[in-house]
């Protein structure tokens, strides 16, 4: 670190006033709270025994009801407070994506050639308010996903379960693909046609069962009550929220899913920087995994928090810039390859202080299908501007101008601005447009704005390549709102590739690996995206965790049930 | 400058006011411009912020030539994995963990890198331009709207005063940097007509607009003492249209408030970009601007804090200057005046 050796009234002025600019990006509370076990009624007593662990997000969940939530940040509690028929287990590692059954009996049983899943309500069921779970609340939780409308539903449920868009679309009262009876707690579920990885569609926390007449709105400052370990109160809209244990889990004894052993108490704080000190010197006790570190210090938390800091590479997250391939200029393959010749992923990499694992290609390495050829367009490292800048002047496509659209959150806008910098390197006119953090995505998934580039990731909602495939780059995937196919990639033969591969179960996913990679490598070499890394995680708790028994789930993250305090 | 002696007598007796309240005799044949000049002169303190505020100015102008002809880059070219010499030595300009270099006191990186390996003195000679050149857009901005509606309010009076005061009210309801975060997120999202978020002109735009109020509604104070003077009335007498008036009797007797309320709208403006900026819905990347520059800077703070120091510093530096100097001005034109903009 540099000295400045010219101490000076003024100079000392200006300091302070810069600090203080500087400090005024902190929304940071970082002091610990105790009063949520005793505020939450009849957990009191169990948080009391565990005690409160204090959780700091850098990014708020999208909401906690489960009918509208889908980010990384939002699922790391709503996979705890509403349990699907089915859930994941509660491992590490690869073991973590192994599907389990979670409020039904068994796994469901497929029949009709892969139309039809058959699963039993496990009995005694209770939710979080003590009201007894009956088998048409399942309905109920998907019919709420539909009409909220989660932002996954319009790719895994409404076109997938027969009846769906009948109900989406207000022409039925009901979704008459799925009957459920009360009774014997049996649920059947027709889908319009089969599609493999619908079993881990029913462990999405929007198919979480809630109470039948829960309002069809999200509900973020007061969700519905669930069946899980947790169960969320003094919510405080974007600032904290109280995930309690949940009085009646022990009672209900289902097997894999452990109970909560402490309150979590968590706070929203955009400044990741002060997180990361809080946690380092004690004032948390858990930094949010889906944040990333700063560079700065990261020297520090490495010396000071060893045994309680690493990270981890889930090999299921894949970060890429996406290209509007409807519109010029990245209608021309030629203007994607320069870009994708031209990428410095080590640069890509610095800016993400070091988290990014080099890529090429759009499924991670721990997705089926994941390509072993060598990359198309050269290895990741320093990028070929040479051979960008010919491809462009190739392309007929340099002066076009081109907006980047970024979120304002670091690392992400630093690769954006990376990149802008690159495409005006490379003969575009490109600028930026950062979009606040709460609706980048929000906003780039109004397909009426057509955003030509920009930042994407995707973490997985279940380790089947067709959680990417199926939601990213499928032409049917395009909606007018949620669109998560930024680029409006429409390509029939990888729709055609999708649809056919995509009805594998997943049971049988390994028979068809070698396809997912042709289509992969299919992708790569078409340059439809820029894939720029598989982001690493951090694991960083306070020294009060049992930093040893901490689980980290593949697909959700930080496990919250594996809180402990020593 | 007054154009008839009426106005020209209203002008000189304010500042005469002044100047004896100073305890000073009047000297004669003396003109009220000459006399603040003359105590423009005497203030040093203001004289050197002015100076220094013109040395910035300059600075700022010369970006190009700095970067060009001394750092041979340009305030977008970023080179992060690249290496430079320091010592002899070889160093990352940012480091496989991402922390830029710090000052290398040479022409290539100055005053180091930032995070994205841009050289930091052509960004901050750049970002002062831009955050100048908005600044005094929205000065220009606001002065010209705001004089044009405090004087048409206060001429006129009765509905359209109302009218005009009521609007007014409302953009000063609202803080003015939320108000500026409000429309900032609008036009970066889908702009407003010809207005798009990466355009230099839409934060002056938004600032100019802000400001409004904080002229308009002394202006229009005035202009309601102004329009009852006896010289008015003699032009009204005289058949003079409204708009002459207003021109030619009104304006030139607001000479001295428009003169004042320049740099205390300038340093606020600069200052407002700052922030707006610094929220990221002012100057967007990567145009640089002092606010966006410390924004910016707080991803690698404190391993590389040279990048909200420097930029901190240019922007207290500036804003300090204008506005001792403004106070000076104010001093010098007006010694009775108590102008400040609180918000």
């Amino acid at each position: 670190m540099k000295r400045y050796t010219r101490p000076a009234a003024a100079m000392l002025l200006t300091v302070i006033a810069a600090l203080v600019i500087g400090a005024c990006g902190s929304s940071s509370s970082s002091s610990s709270s105790s009063s949520a076990g005793a505020s939450s009624g009849s957990s009191s007593s169990s948080a009391a025994k565990g005690g409160t662990v204090n959780f700091l997000y850098g990014t708020a969940p999208q909401s906690l009801d489960p009918g509208d939530d889908y980010t990384t940040q939002g699922a790391e509690i709503t996979w705890v407070t509403y349990t699907g028929l089915t859930t994941y287990a509660h491992a590490n590692g690869t073991a973590g994506t192994k599907l389990i059954p979670g409020l039904a009996t068994a796994l469901p049983t497929i029949s009709d050639g892969g139309k039809t899943y058959t699963a039993t309500l496990r009995k005694g069921l209770v939710f979080s308010n003590g009201k007894p779970v009956t088998a048409s609340d399942f309905t109920y939780a998907v019919e709420r996903a539909i009409k909220i409308p989660w932002g996954g539903s319009g790719q895994f449920i409404t076109p997938v379960i027969a009846g769906g868009t009948a109900y989406s679309t207000g022409k039925a009262k009901t979704i008459s693909g799925i009957t459920a009876n009360n009774a014997t707690g049996k649920i059947v579920i027709h889908l319009t046609a089969p599609y493999g990885p619908f079993d881990n569609v029913m462990a999405f926390p929007a198919m979480g069962l809630v109470p039948a007449g829960t309002p069809l709105k999200n509900e973020p400052n007061s969700p519905p009550p669930g069946v899980g370990p947790f169960k969320v109160t003094n919510i405080v809209p974007n600032v904290s929220f109280d995930a309690v244990p949940n009085p009646y889990w022990a009672k209900m004894n289902i097997p894999g899913i452990p109970a909560a052993k402490v309150t979590v108490d968590a706070k929203i704080s955009s400044n990741v920087s002060s997180n990361a000190l809080s946690v380092l010197n004690g004032s948390a006790d858990v930094f949010d995994w889906a944040d990333t570190i700063p560079g700065s210090l990261l020297p520090q938390i490495q010396s000071k928090a060893q045994g309680r800091y690493k990270l981890v590479d889930l090999g299921g997250s894949t970060y890429y810039i996406f290209f509007n391939v409807k519109s010029k200029p990245f209608s021309s393959q030629l203007a994607r390859e320069a870009v994708v010749s031209a990428l410095n992923e080590e640069a890509m990499n610095r800016l993400g202080a070091g988290t990014l694992a080099p890529a090429c290609y759009f499924l991670p390495p721990d997705v089926p299908g994941h390509p072993t050829a060598p990359c198309p367009y050269g290895t990741p490292g320093l990028g070929n501007l040479a051979k960008g800048k010919a491809l462009l002047k190739q392309s007929g496509m340099a002066g076009q101008p081109v907006t980047v659209w970024s979120e304002t959150r670091a690392p992400r806008q630093q690769w954006m601005t990376y990149y802008t910098q690159l495409l005006n390197q490379l003969g575009f006119k490109a600028t930026q447009k950062v979009i606040a953090d709460a609706t980048y995505f929000a906003t780039t998934g109004e397909l009426k704005l057509h955003p030509q580039t920009g930042f994407e990731d995707w973490n997985q909602d279940f380790p089947n390549p067709v959680d990417f495939y199926g939601v990213l780059l499928d032409g049917h995937a395009i909606l007018p709102t949620n669109n998560l196919n930024d680029g409006e990639v429409n390509d029939p033969y990888l729709n055609a590739q999708i649809t056919k591969l995509g009805a594998t179960p997943t049971t049988q996913l390994s028979s068809v690996a070698s396809k997912w990679q042709a289509l992969d490598e299919y992708v790569a070499k078409k340059a439809y995206v820029a894939p720029f890394g598989y982001e690493k995680f951090p694991e960083f708790a306070s020294s009060r965790m049992n930093f040893g028994s901490l689980l980290f789930n593949p697909v959700y993250g930080w496990d919250w049930t594996s809180f402990s305090l020593k | 400058m007054a154009t008839t002696s009426d106005s020209g007598t209203e002008f000189s007796a304010d500042l005469s006011a002044g100047f004896t309240d100073a305890g000073q005799d009047l000297p004669p044949g003396t003109g009220p411009w000459a006399l603040a000049w003359r105590r423009m002169r005497r203030n040093k303190v203001a004289l050197f912020f002015g100076g220094l505020f013109l040395l910035i100015v300059v600075l700022c102008l010369l970006a190009p030539v700095y970067a060009s002809d001394v750092a041979h880059t340009t305030p977008g070219f970023g080179n992060i994995t690249g290496t430079i010499k320091e010592g002899g030595k070889s160093v990352d300009i940012v480091s496989p963990t991402g922390i830029p270099t710090g000052p290398s006191w040479q022409t290539h990186y100055l005053l180091g890198a930032d995070a994205n390996g841009r050289d930091t003195a052509v960004r901050l000679l750049y970002g002062g331009r831009n955050s100048l050149e908005i600044g005094v857009l929205a000065t220009v901005i606001t002065m010209v709207l705001s004089m044009i509606l405090g004087v048409v309010a206060g001429y006129f009076r009765g509905l359209t005063d109302g009218i005009i005061s009521r609007g007014l009210d409302v953009i000063w309801a609202f803080p003015a940097l939320l108000l500026g975060i409000t429309l900032g997120t609008v036009i970066a999202v889908g702009g407003i007509g010809p207005l798009k978020g990466n355009n230099l002109f839409v934060p002056a735009v938004i600032i100019g607009i802000v400001y409004i109020p904080y002229v308009a509604k002394p202006a229009r104070g005035q202009v309601l003492q102004l329009r009852e003077r006896e010289y008015i009335d003699a032009a009204r007498q005289q058949g003079l249209s409204h708009l002459r008036i207003m021109f030619s009797e009104i304006l030139p007797n607001l000479a001295s408030t428009i003169i004042v309320f320049i740099p205390l709208i300038l340093a606020n403006a600069i200052l407002l970009e700052a922030g707006l900026s610094y929220l990221g819905v002012g100057v967007q990347p990567p145009n640089p601007s002092w606010g966006n520059m410390i924004s910016d800077g707080l991803t690698t703070f404190p391993e590389a804090f040279h990048n909200v120091l420097v930029p901190g510093i240019m922007l207290v530096l500036t804003v300090m200057s204008i506005n001792i100097f403004g106070d000076g001005l104010r001093d010098a034109l007006d010694p009775r005046a108590k102008v400040r903009i609180s918000h």
